[in-house]
């Protein structure tokens, strides 16, 4: 979505603004734009790529601007529509993520006063609606501003700068996320932690309805009455290394190279061989030991992924009923129970969509937990506990380290509430944890398979269409499968229950819709193979997903990429590298920008 | 001033250790050689590095995403040709008149390398006194100044050695090029035939190096550097915990009560160690591995991912990453008679050297310098008393 960033501190604003919208390029945008302000605002706009702005951009002696990288959705990609955008005396800039659902109506009323608009944006709206109150006399930017917001319905997090006032900037959110970071004699907003993190790693997260006033050497909140507010700072553990490439040739080989240290992260501190017990925190302790009867997951995109082979695992484990939804459904439609343990996965903690959700099962009075990788966003800021899965920042648009570790989260969850509910032993306990422990040595086994899966992807590469299959487990696998390739590659590709091609896509099967059957020596077996011989007879590849130690797969399937066996449960996580290392060498093959495929963005914070 | 770091190699006599990873990665004092020579550069006024990799760059690319303030460039080398070719990769890289060249696989010292930065003339190498020229380049001199370097001669000849890190300016470029085209690709080679055209290289002694050639040898450099790492203590130690001497613990590791630990000791994050283990020094335990009660171990390198079971005795040994070790394992400790490279030598003091990934059922003795390679299976109640080959079953 959008990324937005402030400045106000000692270095040269403008070079500092490029910078910080550079380390937001991955949340995906299609133009950008700047304002620095010294006597005036000087504004520069572009379509398209960052340096194209930077090398049109002149030195400015300014130490404070605003800037912008816009990702559309009201108005279409044009350099009047990018933003900052401004008021009719040119004293006024305003960036904004979210969507003014109330803009035409304002638009209209503010025409009829008298405001000339420039762009298609409902951006737009906000700038003219703080002109109406400012008084440069009163140098009134906050109240302003505050008068402003409290005329629009929808989603919003800005920062406005001012030429009268040209020592501050304000920033304001509801439901889009807005973080200020603190530094010595300088101060940063942004939409998010990586933009500012090269400077501080201290941050003050707004909440919604707050508003804030950011000089070089302090930092004001307000809520929506004006009352202060005190807030406390949080350190960020994060690496500005972990938002750099390295020398891979992408952050998504890169963040799948990553795997198996982020597992560690993900077990560290939570299991114990020798206690034989998995420990979270205690928000979290406290849901899970009053009983969990039921469990319903709800989250969009990937993390549904996660979440559907969550549901399997949790379900095998626990002996509970666990249903997944997706986030934009459940939201409106979803039946809230109240004994229902509700669990979010959410990525960034700020996709908009299971935020609403995450609102909606509150106010139906279930109990909350979040597994999430940013911690202080607006998610775990509205859960009753949530879990952090402990990857660092993602880079790359397709999700894979978080991907990886929220399946281990829910695998922890699942051993936890199977230990609280006596499903599971202690000596079982005492295995899983010591596969568990095995497990980022079975992710480097994959990851040294590299060169095979490069291989079996030049067999895809040229592909119209490719079919995923599994059973059990391997179904959501084989979802996430398809959506890794088309999301990178943009090959149409479909996930299917292994049994359900019979009901209806085996229509769409011709000799050149390559397969991608994921198979796992469970009591399924005999009947994905039975699923490979009904593909092959219509003359289709069969690229088989594997146990290493199957030797029967080989008679029935034209290549055979395999996986080291642990357990069952386990096996998704090697399977899913699998997986993205196919995905990423066919979308590599073909010369797709792998990092920031098209009409995609990193976090979704509209709906 | 830059430096380039030469980091493709694989290190094959240091096999099974280096089947997943290159010589550089192998742990010292539980860190990669290679991050012991970028400790070596801090403070000493190089900040950008060029790192040439190629055998399996991505274990490298993962570890050094960057290093304290130094900046790091990746280069590329496909096909390990040798040291010429190697630093012929980072040649666009290197703007300023002249730059350092180090192997990534050695351990240096901070200040030997200011000293060959501050070196007068244009050509500058670091050599060292070693009681076995043999194994390496061993260099003649008049007066300081470099007059031959012959690559691992025949018989002990000479008593200097070369340690392979040079000041060169940035003009060796085109002469390495010009060798290059004639099938000259070792930058020994290449500094003899400067010499031969009347260039003048310096010299400088250094007491700091050392190498890492057989895998024994990795044992003696941990014990050497262990010493240097300053000791933290982070994690959960319980009562009744015994701790002398200098002793490192990683956050998140737990050491449980009854334990005994003579420093110098070095664990790493995620680990369980305990209840009532003995750890004598000199001893390093990589990340998340866990040790059984009633076990004991001394004078080794466990590496991350590994667990000893109860009982076990390790000592002098190598146990490498996601190894399983059962219960009442036992090393014998002795000598044991090798040959290497044509030549017969007697080990002393030696344990076992056990690849990645293996498990080993319970109750299994090894002899003395064992090597176990990577990925094998030994069942249990054998006694092990010849080297095995990766990938083997042991039944």
């Amino acid at each position: 979505m959008c990324g937005i960033v402030g400045y106000n501190g000692f270095r040269k604003a403008d070079t500092v603004i490029i910078d910080c919208l550079k380390r937001l390029e991955y949340r995906g945008y299609d133009s950008v734009g700047i304002a620095t302000v010294d006597k005036k605002l000087n504004i520069f706009k572009e379509v398209g790529e960052i340096s194209k702005l930077e090398n049109r951009v002149p030195s400015f002696e300014s130490n404070i601007a605003v800037g912008h990288t816009r990702w559309a959705t009201q108005g279409g990609v044009t350099r009047t529509n990018a933003h900052p955008h401004i008021d009719c005396k040119d004293a006024i800039a305003v960036v904004h993520n979210g969507i003014i659902e109330n803009f035409r109506q304002l638009r209209e009323t503010l025409e009829k006063e008298g405001h000339k608009f420039i762009s298609d944006t409902d951006t737009e709206v906000l700038a003219h609606l703080i002109e109406e109150k400012y008084d440069k006399k009163k140098k009134n930017l906050e109240d302003a501003v505050l008068s402003a917001v409290k005329k629009v319905k929808g989603s919003y997090a800005i920062v406005v700068a001012c030429k009268d006032e040209p020592d501050k900037l304000v920033g304001a959110r509801k439901e889009s996320p807005l973080v200020i970071g603190v530094g010595d004699n300088e101060n940063f907003i942004a939409s998010d932690i990586p933009a500012f993190l090269k400077y501080t790693n201290r941050v003050i997260y707004l909440d919604d309805d707050e508003i804030c006033t950011v000089t070089k050497n302090s930092i004001k909140v307000y809520d929506k009455n004006k009352k202060k507010i005190d807030k406390k700072e949080k350190l960020i553990d994060w690496d500005v290394k972990d938002a750099e490439k390295s020398g891979f040739p992408h952050f998504m080989l890169k963040e799948i190279y990553e795997q198996p240290d982020v597992i560690h992260q993900v077990l560290r501190g939570r299991v114990s061989e020798v206690d034989r017990d998995i420990t979270f925190n205690e928000e979290v302790e406290n849901l899970l030991k009053n009983g969990v009867d039921s469990i319903h997951i709800v989250a969009c995109g990937t993390s549904f992924y996660a979440g559907f082979i969550g549901k399997y695992i949790i379900e095998e484990l626990t002996d509970i009923p666990v249903s997944v939804d997706l986030s934009s459904e459940y939201r409106y439609f979803g039946y809230k129970n109240q004994g229902s343990l509700v669990i979010c996965i959410t990525q960034s903690g700020e996709t908009a969509d299971t935020l609403g959700a995450l609102r909606e099962a509150k106010n139906a009075g279930c109990k909350t937990l979040v597994v999430t990788n940013v911690i202080g966003s607006t998610a775990t800021r509205l859960s009753d506990a949530y879990i952090l899965t402990q990857s660092g920042p993602e880079i790359g648009v397709a999700a894979t380290k978080t991907f990886t570790s929220q399946i281990l989260v829910l695998l922890l969850l699942a051993l936890k509430i199977g230990i609280i509910k006596n499903k599971i032993g202690r000596d079982e306990i005492h295995e899983y944890i010591q596969q568990l422990r095995e497990l980022p040595r079975k992710v480097r086994d994959v990851l040294d398979k590299n060169n095979e899966i490069l291989k079996t992807a030049k067999q895809l590469k040229n592909a119209k269409s490719v079919f995923f299959i599994g059973r059990g487990v391997n179904y959501p696998l084989s979802l996430e499968g398809a959506l890794k390739l088309k999301e990178i590659s943009y090959i149409h590709a479909e996930g299917f229950a292994a049994g359900e091609l019979k009901h209806g896509p085996f229509a769409l099967l011709t000799k050149n819709t390559p397969v991608v059957a994921i198979t796992s020596k469970d009591n399924t077996y005999d009947k994905i193979i039975t699923n490979i011989g009904e593909v092959k007879a219509r003359g289709p590849k069969v690229i088989a997903i594997a146990e290493e130690n199957d030797t029967e797969i080989e008679k029935h399937a034209d290549i055979v990429l395999r996986y080291p066996t642990n357990s069952n449960i386990l096996s998704p996580i090697p399977i899913t590298v699998i997986l993205q290392l196919l995905a990423y060498h066919i979308a590599d093959l073909r010369g797709c920008s792998i990092d920031k495929p098209r009409n995609l963005a990193k976090s979704v914070t509209v709906e | 001033m830059k430096a380039v770091i030469l980091a493709a190699g694989e290190g094959k006599r240091l096999r099974p250790f280096t089947e997943t990873m290159p010589k550089v990665m192998l742990p010292v004092a539980n860190k990669p050689i290679l991050e012991h020579v970028f400790d070596a550069l801090k403070n000493t006024g190089i900040n950008d590095v060029i790192l040439v990799v190629g055998y399996k760059k991505e274990v490298i690319m993962e570890h050094f995403k960057e290093y304290n303030d130094i900046k790091i460039t990746y280069v590329i080398q496909d096909k390990q040709l040798g040291t010429a070719h190697a630093l012929l990769q980072a040649k666009k890289q290197i703007k300023d008149s002249s730059f350092v060249v180090i192997p990534g696989d050695n351990i240096i010292d901070q200040k030997s390398i200011i000293k060959l930065m501050n070196d007068k003339s244009k050509y500058s190498l670091l050599i060292k006194e070693h009681p076995h020229p043999s194994k390496y380049g061993v260099v003649f001199l008049e007066k300081d100044k470099l007059q031959r370097i012959v690559e691992k001669p025949p018989e002990e000849i000479g008593k200097f050695i070369s340690t392979g890190i040079y000041k060169l300016p940035k003009t060796i470029f085109a002469e390495v090029e010009k060798q290059a085209s004639e099938g000259i690709y070792s930058l020994s080679a290449v500094i003899q035939n400067l010499i031969d055209e009347g260039k003048i290289i310096n010299t400088i002694q250094t007491d700091a190096w050392m190498d890492i050639v057989y895998p024994w040898d990795l044992i003696t450099v941990n014990e050497a550097m262990i010493h240097n790492t300053p000791s933290t203590t982070a994690g959960r130690i319980e009562k009744n915990t015994v701790i002398k001497g200098k002793v490192s613990i990683g956050k998140d590791t737990k050491i449980y009560s009854g334990c005994y630990i003579v420093g110098p000791v070095i664990i790493g994050e995620s680990c369980e160690i305990g209840p009532n283990v003995c750890i004598f020094p000199s001893t390093t335990i990589g990340n998340n591995s866990v040790v059984h009660p009633f076990s004991e171990i001394q004078n080794s390198i466990i590496m991350d991912d590994v667990h000893i079971g109860s009982n076990s005795f390790v000592t002098q040994s190598i146990i490498a990453k996601g190894s399983r070790i059962g219960n009442n394992f036992s090393s014998i400790i002795g000598g044991k008679g090798v040959e290497i490279e044509g030549e017969f030598k007697k080990l002393k003091n030696l344990g076992v050297m056990i690849g990645e990934d293996c498990t080993v059922g319970s109750h299994v003795v090894m002899d003395p310098g064992v090597i176990i390679g990577r990925k094998c299976k030994i069942t249990s109640m054998k006694r092990i008393r010849e080297n095995i080959p990766s990938n083997t079953e042991v039944m």
